[in-house]
């Protein structure tokens, strides 16, 4: 019930600020967003829930072009991101991404897409009950990169008009994926 | 005075009011701005907020070297070097010198005010290196030539034909005006910078002693590139953006990007601590924390609230001088309220001086402060400190000193009124100065003459028969009540007769000081608060009644701050602030007597002026709206009812006439609209403002001091 409240509280938040968020059941829902979405190549950074779904290569099977070496050059190119998060919270549509292995930040950044799974499992009410969380990252590592994220990239530098998309990703679509990970220190 | 300096800043002025694109522009942008806030916090208890975010910053504050030392060592522990630079100098050489050691030929910055403070770019160009903003605001005013109007949006004074212009040379084909487009260009015009620059450079919005880790609260997501791709991480922050714990950096968090743009978060917030993986190898972050006159101000026991600022912007948004001229007049590199403050410590009294007069005193500023800084009382004390270092003139100086502390003197000259048309005092034109002389500037705004016979020399023929008084009080008149408007004195006296209550008028009161205090003369301020307090209580009354809100704030608040340290003074000063109210509160608070005026007038149309004072300084709006709606008058609001109307004494007649009358212009309109026939309000000031200008556009709405409303119903 709780859950349930917190999913519409996510959504409603998440879509106001332009994010896109749907449901999607097994890797297959996830493979059929991403593909239709990859203009071109796709980058999936290393993270867990990934690996356990074996989706870079699910995609990969699909027939889409994945980033794989010169991760640098190749996020500069890739049309989609894929990331998990680590959990979100729902006042305001946030999703919270561990990011400081490198590949997370290329594939965060510089595609115009970053499609983001969540288990909706892992929303939290808001700001304040994010922060045990991030003692806890902070006190597992010495250093750290930690993003939250709230809608796709936005300006109003121009006559306050705001624009979407201006240096970092211009679509951000969050996937919602039940039984992913339960596990808010993990993505 | 710098002659030179007062020159090229009426200039300034001048241009700015002359480019009423831009007033209409930030004018829209205040109203927009303040509805989007308020949806923003709908949900939250803003004043808890400021409390909250006030008291994390003053804990720094009063432990800064433990924080400080703490942040270093947890942020070196991490990996990152820690550089205290004490000067802006300092910081750019740092930074300068690294570029050139590892050989960086192109520098990605993301916004940072604190660059902008040390001019950063001008040192890195020196040294060979390019720098490249990436913030498409910051980038627009780069490629301008120009510095930032706004804190958080910095190319606000600009237009998107202006920004094609720009753009079009840059890309070398005709840009299309069109906002969207635009955006794009810059999007692929700055793309590649990231991929080639050797070094990032990023400021902070809050540095985390808890962790050695700092945060940064954007939108456009060019930090977050800024601080990933190249292998070198500059962060160039002001060693105030130190909080103790994530708590204290979530509370920022949560209020800032409300306070700043009306968004409930900012699409980015990032944390950064230490050095993280950078390509092959580990990223180079250096953590420049910049002094540049901070320590010093955390020293001023006036100013140092100003440090608790979280450059959130909105006390530029919301004032009417900002909305007329823009920030290229009313700032320096920080603008507004707080770049007022800021400019006088981080670059020097010189470049203060003149936009600490700038402020008309409306204190609009400190209800949107998320820290809670008395911005307009910081800035006072300013003006205090540039008029020890600079004089305030010879001619007001004479007149503070000579005139209005000898209130015989003072009064003979008022009443004499041929004496005021010529030269009083060693030959200077100081009669300009006279808070009560306004003979010259009248081409905006009408203005009364002064009373042939004024209040003091009336109050004691008007007859009042009371068997019982319920009350004895004594009304302090203020200056225009008066000399100008005795007849406002008069009315009260019948309203609170009315009330069952007496009014006495101590004539040994005189001016409640806060011109010369405006002037930067707060000695003559100190000495006129002991003449009025000897004045008022010395018949003990029960209250002390005021019709001016500026007087208001005199009795009730700056006397005891100026005398709190006086062992004769301290408790007299306290007791008047006691017992001394406005007449509509009184009334309405003290009285409960609101329904004696029940139903006594007719339907007329009226709509409320709040004066500044009044609403944002004694705290009353509800009570004259109270008695004029009981009266039975029919209350109209007007849109801005509280944004100021442009007077602040001195401001309007010599400091800054010609920004006083577009502030009046607006508050014209606003009245207009309204469709009422009468505009209330609570202040003499005010009324004098708005007579005068109401009459000079030939606008047939009356304007009216609530007292005399009552009164006039009451005939
Ligand atoms: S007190 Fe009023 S005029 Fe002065 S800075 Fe604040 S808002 Fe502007
Ligand atoms: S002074 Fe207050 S309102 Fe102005 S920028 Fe600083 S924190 Fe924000």
């Amino acid at each position: 019930m709780q859950e349930e409240r917190l999913v519409t509280v996510f959504s409603e938040a998440a879509r106001a600020v332009g994010a896109k968020v749907e449901s999607v059941s097994g890797v297959e829902g996830v493979v059929d967003y991403v593909k239709q979405l990859a203009t071109g190549p796709v980058m999936v950074p290393h993270f867990a829930s990934s690996e356990r779904l074996k989706l870079a290569a699910a995609i990969k099977k699909a027939g889409v072009v994945l980033v794989q070496d010169d991760l640098r050059q190749g996020a500069a190119i890739a049309a989609v991101g894929v990331t998990g998060a680590n959990f979100a919270f729902a006042a305001t549509g946030t999703v919270v991404l561990e990011s400081t292995a490198e590949d997370i930040r290329l594939a965060t950044t510089l595609p115009e897409h970053h499609v983001v799974l969540l288990d909706p499992a892992k929303i939290l009410v808001d700001d304040l009950a994010a922060v045990p969380h991030l003692r806890t990252f902070h006190q597992n590592s010495s250093r750290n990169y930690l993003a939250y994220i709230t809608g796709p990239s936005r300006t109003a530098d121009i006559e306050r008009v705001l624009t979407i998309g201006v240096h970092g990703p211009k679509e951000l679509h969050i996937l919602l994926f039940s039984g992913l990970s339960d596990d808010p220190l993990e993505m | 005075m710098s002659k030179v300096r007062a020159k090229e800043y009426q200039l300034r002025i001048d241009h700015a009011l002359a480019t009423p694109k831009l007033q209409d522009a930030l004018h829209k942008f205040g109203d927009a701005f303040l509805l989007a806030r308020e949806k923003a916090f709908s949900q939250y208890d803003f004043e808890a907020l400021r409390q909250e975010i006030a008291a994390s910053k003053d804990e720094v504050a009063a432990h800064r070297q433990q924080y400080l030392e703490q942040f270093i060592a947890n942020a070196e522990a991490a990996g990152a070097t820690v550089y205290l630079a004490k000067t802006a100098a300092d910081a750019n050489s740092y930074i300068a010198e690294l570029a050139k050691s590892r050989g960086v030929k192109l520098a990605a910055k993301s916004k940072s005010m604190a660059s902008e403070e040390t001019h950063l770019n001008h040192a890195l160009e020196s040294a060979g290196v390019e720098a490249l903003e990436t913030d498409l605001g910051e980038w627009i005013i780069q490629l301008a030539g120009q510095r930032p109007s706004h804190m958080v949006m910095p190319a606000i004074h600009m237009f998107k034909e202006e920004v094609a212009e720009l753009f079009s040379k840059v890309t070398g084909i005709q840009e299309p005006a069109e906002i969207a487009h635009l955006v794009q260009v810059a999007r692929e015009q700055l793309r590649q910078g990231y991929l080639d620059a050797d070094m990032g450079i990023t400021g902070a919005n809050i540095a985390v002693a808890e962790t050695g880790g700092i945060a940064l609260i954007t939108n456009e997501g060019n930090a977050r590139l800024v601080s990933t791709l190249p292998k070198i991480h500059v962060a160039l922050l002001g060693v105030e953006k130190i909080v103790p714990t994530l708590e204290d950096a979530a509370t920022i968090i949560r209020t800032l990007p409300k306070n700043a743009t009306g968004q409930l978060l900012t699409s980015y917030v990032t944390w950064i601590r230490g050095a993280v993986p950078c390509g092959d190898g580990e990223k180079e972050l250096h953590l420049v924390l910049l002094d540049n006159g901070r320590s010093a101000l955390a020293e001023s026991p006036q100013c140092r609230d100003a440090l608790r600022c979280i450059k959130c912007g909105p006390c530029a948004n919301v004032c009417p001088v900002y909305q007329t001229v823009g920030g290229h007049v009313f700032g320096h590199v920080y603008i507004g309220a707080i770049g007022i403050i800021l400019t006088a410590f981080f670059h020097g009294l010189d470049n203060a001086a003149e936009i600490v007069r700038a402020c008309i005193g409306c204190r609009a500023c400190v209800t949107v402060c998320p820290s809670n800084i008395d911005l307009e009382n910081i800035i006072l004390s300013l003006r205090e400190t540039i008029g020890h270092e600079e004089g305030i003139g010879v001619g007001k100086s004479i007149v503070f000193r000579k005139v209005m502390r000898n209130r015989k003197l003072f009064h003979s000259l008022i009443r004499a009124a041929s004496l005021l048309q010529k030269p009083v005092t060693g030959g200077h034109r100081t009669i300009r100065h006279l808070p009560l002389f306004f003979s010259s500037l009248t081409e905006w705004r009408t203005l009364p003459a002064i009373a042939e016979k004024s209040l003091r020399d009336q109050w004691q023929k008007i007859p009042q028969k009371l068997e019982k008084p319920r009350y004895k009080v004594a009304l302090f008149g203020g200056c225009a009540n008066d000399f100008l408007y005795p007849e406002l004195g008069i009315d009260l006296i019948k309203v609170m007769n009315k009330l069952n209550v007496e009014v006495s008028y101590p004539l040994e009161q005189n001016c409640c000081g806060v011109p010369a205090l405006y002037s930067g003369d707060k000695e003559t301020a100190i000495a006129l608060a002991e003449q009025n307090i000897a004045a008022m209580l010395k018949d003990d009354p029960d209250f002390v009644i005021t019709t001016c809100p500026t007087c208001t704030m005199a009795l009730q608040r700056d006397f005891v701050e100026f005398l709190k340290d006086n062992p004769v003074w301290a408790a007299k000063a306290e007791h008047l602030a006691e017992i001394t109210v406005d007449a509509a509160g009184f009334i309405v608070n003290q009285l409960g007597a609101a329904e004696v005026f029940k139903g006594i007038s007719a339907a007329e149309k009226v709509t409320y002026h709040d004066s500044c004072h009044l609403k944002r300084g004694a705290g009353v709006w509800k009570e004259p709206r109270e008695l004029l709606t009981t009266s039975g008058r029919e209350l109209v609001e007007m849109d801005h009812a509280d944004r100021c109307c442009g007077f602040g004494g001195s401001y309007s007649l010599t400091s800054h006439p010609d920004i006083s009358k577009q502030i009046l212009g607006d508050k014209i309109k606003d009245i207009e609209k309204s469709g009422a026939t009468c505009v209330a309000m609570d202040c003499p000031g005010c009324m004098l403002q708005l007579r005068g200008g109401l009459e000079k556009q030939g606008v047939e709405v009356r304007a009216m001091h609530t007292v005399q409303l009552l009164a006039e119903s009451l005939e």
